[in-house]
């Protein structure tokens, strides 16, 4: 028969491990194991009702510390010896064979003293090597499940069958009973180890160590093993030591061994054992001397190989990770329904420069946190003071003490704090103003061209610039900066119930600026220019594409000037209703983020307040020019408005001065006082041709 | 008196009528062997229902998490054991290969906040790592995913499990009046008493891969 030759073989446990067990390591190891590397007590479980196409898995979950708790209902227990190495040198350096030799020797000399046949959860004992790595969250570990050998093989005498090809209905159904039965006399709802004996009748079943007893014949003797193996020709891994310890006692007597691999699972409240396997065998003495056999059973890695298997948990275990991991799965939850089209990645990617890190600062470094912006960077001059803290968020009475830490530096550690995951950087610096001289010594002026290459610098690192100072002139030189630099500005600006929220204009890029006549806009400028190439029908103001937008100072008729000279306290400070800073800041990074979803970004056509009832063009709908809020009624509106050609801050003019120039125009500027610009632009021609009809104006006005 | 009969426009839950639910629906799960149980906080008197399922999968996928973690432990040491190498007798080669599983749980919880039941569950691999929502989500059969995109996936978050403090998926509990609401006033115009337990998991479960057996509607009763 060619069966004959045949070897048995069996198929090795695969470890399954849960998330739990390794927390609970990691608990243990901080705060009970600490430094002590001696073997611990564990255990775990296999199940023997699995659906095809599963492999028997050794499983150890959250309670394997707990060596004496249940077990999970018609489960099988296994216990184990954990090693946990302090350091990875340790676990490489480990003796396996060892330790392999170790427990094989135990269940071999419980095979040998008779307790294995007394309480047979000893043939199923296991190995776990472990070194955790609690910095990185890396888990190192190696299973073994120390099997005896035959030296000579297993030799099968009829190649498995399904029980449901050896059994009738009515033998199984007996078994079923039976196996049952002998569950609930022992207390258990899963035996590993059981004998057999079975008639056309019926079948009758009872606890290993009555082998002598129940078979009238030893000759021919059958037994049952709880068997997690799901394959139809080979039986798991805990038949191995089973037989070796049936070899042992009764190798001698024993001529043949029927072997039946208990498989017993529940389908939809349907109960099946009918595919449990059946075979016979032949049994040799394992080891004619008092010798321990051979032993096997360290677990192949994931590759196949003999060797250790990891596993990197720091995405469900460092707290670092799992806050980011949280906040990207909050935001990527707007796209699951909300906005499906959201473009989160061009959101998170985005680097933002703050000027200002006071009441707008923080609430709009708060409100780019929520929205996963990751690079965030403050520049401010000031201290914070005991006043700040209740309005700007990100500060603490404590930051107050010893004359006040830099807010640019405290806000960055503050966003840390917050989220670690956060790329935050501080520059504690001032931003050179108009009407606010610099050349009162060399040294001021060395400081004040510093601080404008900084600015520079800074700001062609970054994609977006929040204006966010709490006066007008500060806002200048950013402004002619990023104009140059084609970077999109977003600007808030706070009165005492009013606000401005607004997206600079953004220039046209270079190349195609040179190829269209440069005469169109600039030189032939008058007013009325550009309401000539709006549409026929429609206002002046409405359908302006991004590159012909204004900034902050287009709509003013004055330079920046020293805005706080020769006035009184409180108009020195920004007075503003508390939370006007919060909407305000909030605008300003939901402006930013709506801009960034549009195609076109900065050069996006501006939504006006008549647009409120079109197809908005963004997912998350309009792209206005600008908001303008009032706190007393309750109301924005948004206006849109064109780059004036004799702005003081982006008009051609100023900024082709200032590319020429650079630093040497700057300076003119800081030290002049705003006629400078004035005339430059030609703002002081524009103020005396008008002058007269403002006059009447306003005379109207105040006699209504 | 259950809160379902009295006032049936109300979708809360207190917790005794949870446990009692719970009860019952164990009690069938038992008998039909589902395998659900109850999982009780050590030293506490709380505690949840759990189930966990496993899922053979194409081990491609996996693979490639692997291969990220394998690539971060260079130093790993495989090398330095090769005296059990030669057990050819351990045999079937085979099963060794294809061991990509994938391990599903499922906790039922009760929310004092929201005074309803509410659902955590992750997927992990065999040697515990967690799975990202993206892989979840790619195991999720492409026919489902339309259907899914409009369902309570909008309300899944990411949230720290109460009881275990470890990283969960949650079903936000936020829409499950919605749904609830209905299937209650309808039980009540019908004069039929429902456990709230199986009427509820048997909406959020399938959306997340959570079979709930059509015989647990006929065979759980409600609480008296």
């Amino acid at each position: 028969m060619a069966e004959s030759s045949l070897k048995l073989q069996f198929a090795p446990f695969c470890s399954a491990l849960e998330a739990g067990f390794w927390h609970q390591l990691t608990q243990k190891k901080l705060n009970e194991y600490r430094l002590d590397e001696s073997p611990k007590n564990i255990k775990g479980y296999y199940y023997n009702g699995d659906a095809v196409g599963l492999p028997a898995r050794l499983t150890l979950e959250f309670s394997a510390f707990d060596a004496d708790g249940p077990t999970p209902a018609r489960c099988c227990p296994a216990s184990g010896t954990l090693y946990n190495t302090n350091t990875l040198e340790a676990f490489k350096s480990t003796d396996k064979k060892a330790l392999l030799d170790k427990a094989a020797n135990e269940i071999w000399s419980a095979i040998q003293s008779g307790a294995a046949l007394e309480d047979s959860s000893i043939l199923n004992k296991f190995i776990l090597l472990t070194f955790a790595d609690l910095k990185k969250y890396h888990f190192y570990y190696w299973f073994c499940f120390p099997a005896l050998c035959f030296v000579e093989g297993i030799q099968l005498l009829r190649a498995p069958l399904s029980l449901e090809q050896h059994f009738s209905d009515k033998q199984i159904s007996s078994l079923q009973s039976a196996y049952d039965n002998l569950c609930a006399s022992s207390g258990t709802t899963a035996v590993p180890h059981f004998l057999l004996k079975y008639s056309e009748e019926s079948v009758e079943v009872a606890p290993l160590k009555e082998l002598n007893s129940f078979f009238p014949d030893l000759k021919r003797v059958a037994v049952g093993v709880y068997d997690p193996c799901t394959l139809p020709q080979h039986p798991g891994w805990p038949l191995r030591n089973l037989l070796v310890l049936l070899a042992k006692k009764w190798a001698s007597q024993l001529d043949v061994v029927e072997v039946l691999c208990f498989r017993d699972r529940t389908l939809q409240g349907v109960r099946s054992v009918q595919h449990s396997i059946i075979f016979q065998l032949r049994l040799s003495d394992p080891a004619p001397s008092a010798v321990c056999p051979k032993s096997v059973g360290w677990e192949k890695n994931t590759k196949g190989a003999m060797g250790p298997r990891s596993v990197n948990l720091s995405e469900c275990m460092d707290p670092k990770r799992l806050a980011e991991s949280s906040v990207d799965l909050n935001l990527k939850l707007m796209r699951w329904r909300l906005v499906p089209a959201l473009d989160l990645e061009k959101v998170v990617s985005t680097r933002c420069l703050l000027l200002g890190a006071g009441t707008l600062g923080c609430n709009v470094a708060r409100t780019l946190m929520g929205w996963g912006v990751r690079h965030i960077t403050f520049v401010d001059n000031a201290k914070i003071s005991y006043s700040n803290p209740v309005r700007q968020p990100l500060y603490e009475f404590e930051d107050c003490l010893s004359g006040g830490k830099s807010k640019a530096l405290a806000a960055v550690d503050r966003l840390k704090k917050i989220f670690p995951g956060v790329n935050a950087e501080g520059f504690n610096m001032s931003i050179p103003m108009p009407g606010h001289p610099v050349n009162f010594s060399d040294l001021t002026v060395a400081q004040a061209q510093q601080d404008v290459e900084q600015l520079k610098k800074l700001i062609s690192e970054h994609d977006v610039v929040f204006l966010l100072m709490d006066t007008r002139e500060s806002r200048w030189l950013p402004t002619v900066i990023a104009a140059s630099q084609r970077k999109l500005i977003v600007n808030a600006a706070l009165g005492f119930d009013t606000f401005v929220v607004m997206r600079h204009g953004l220039k046209k890029p270079r190349e195609s600026e040179e190829s269209s006549p440069m005469s169109a806009s600039s030189s032939s400028s008058s007013s009325n220019t550009p309401a000539a190439t709006v549409t026929a029908g429609s206002s002046l103001f409405s359908n302006i594409p991004g590159h012909r937008l204004g900034c902050y100072f287009c709509n003013d008729v004055v330079a920046p000037g020293d805005s706080t000279r020769d006035r009184t306290l409180d108009q020195q400070c920004t007075v503003s209703r508390p939370g006007l800073a919060m909407i305000a800041g909030a605008l300003a990074v939901e402006l930013m983020v709506s801009v960034l979803q549009h195609p076109e970004g900065g050069y996006a056509v501006a939504s006006s307040s008549d647009d409120r009832m079109n197809e908005p063009p963004t997912s998350l709908g309009l792209v206005p020019h600008q908001i303008r809020g009032f706190l007393s009624r309750f109301d924005n509106v948004l206006p849109a408005s064109l780059a004036f050609d004799k702005c003081t801050a982006c008009s051609p003019i100023v900024l082709e001065n200032y590319e020429r120039e650079g630093f040497q125009f700057l300076a003119k500027v800081f030290n002049s006082s705003h006629s400078f610009l004035e005339d430059l632009t030609g703002l002081t021609l524009l103020h005396q041709e008008t002058q007269a009809a403002e006059i009447w104006d306003m005379s109207d006005d105040e006699s209504i | 008196m259950m809160t379902g009969e009295r006032k049936p426009a109300s979708c809360f839950l207190d917790e005794k009528t949870f446990r009692l639910c719970c009860r019952l629906f164990l009690q069938h799960s038992e008998s039909i062997q589902d395998g659900w149980i109850w999982e009780q906080i050590k030293g506490s008197d709380e505690g949840f229902m759990k189930k966990t399922v496993l899922i053979p999968v194409k081990s491609s996928l996996l693979d490639k998490q692997h291969e990220s973690i394998q690539a971060e432990n260079t130093e790993l040491p495989t090398d330095d054991f090769e005296a059990d190498a030669e057990d050819e007798t351990a045999g079937v080669d085979a099963v060794c290969e294809s061991h990509a599983v994938l391990r599903y749980e499922y906790h039922v919880l009760y929310s004092c906040s929201y005074q309803i039941p509410v659902l955590y569950f992750r997927a992990s691999a065999l040697d515990g790592r967690s799975l990202s929502l993206e892989e979840v989500w790619s195991n999720v059969h492409p026919n489902y995913r339309q259907r899914l995109k409009q369902e309570p996936w909008d309300t899944l978050t990411q949230q720290e499990h109460p009881l275990l403090g470890q990283p969960f998926f949650m079903l936000h509990p936020c829409r499950t009046e919605e749904f609830m609401k209905p299937a209650l006033e309808l039980a009540h115009a019908q004069n039929r008493k429902v456990n709230y337990i199986v009427s509820w998991l048997s909406v959020v479960g399938p959306v997340v891969g959570l079979d709930v057996p059509l015989s647990f509607s006929t065979a759980v009763s409600a609480p008296d």
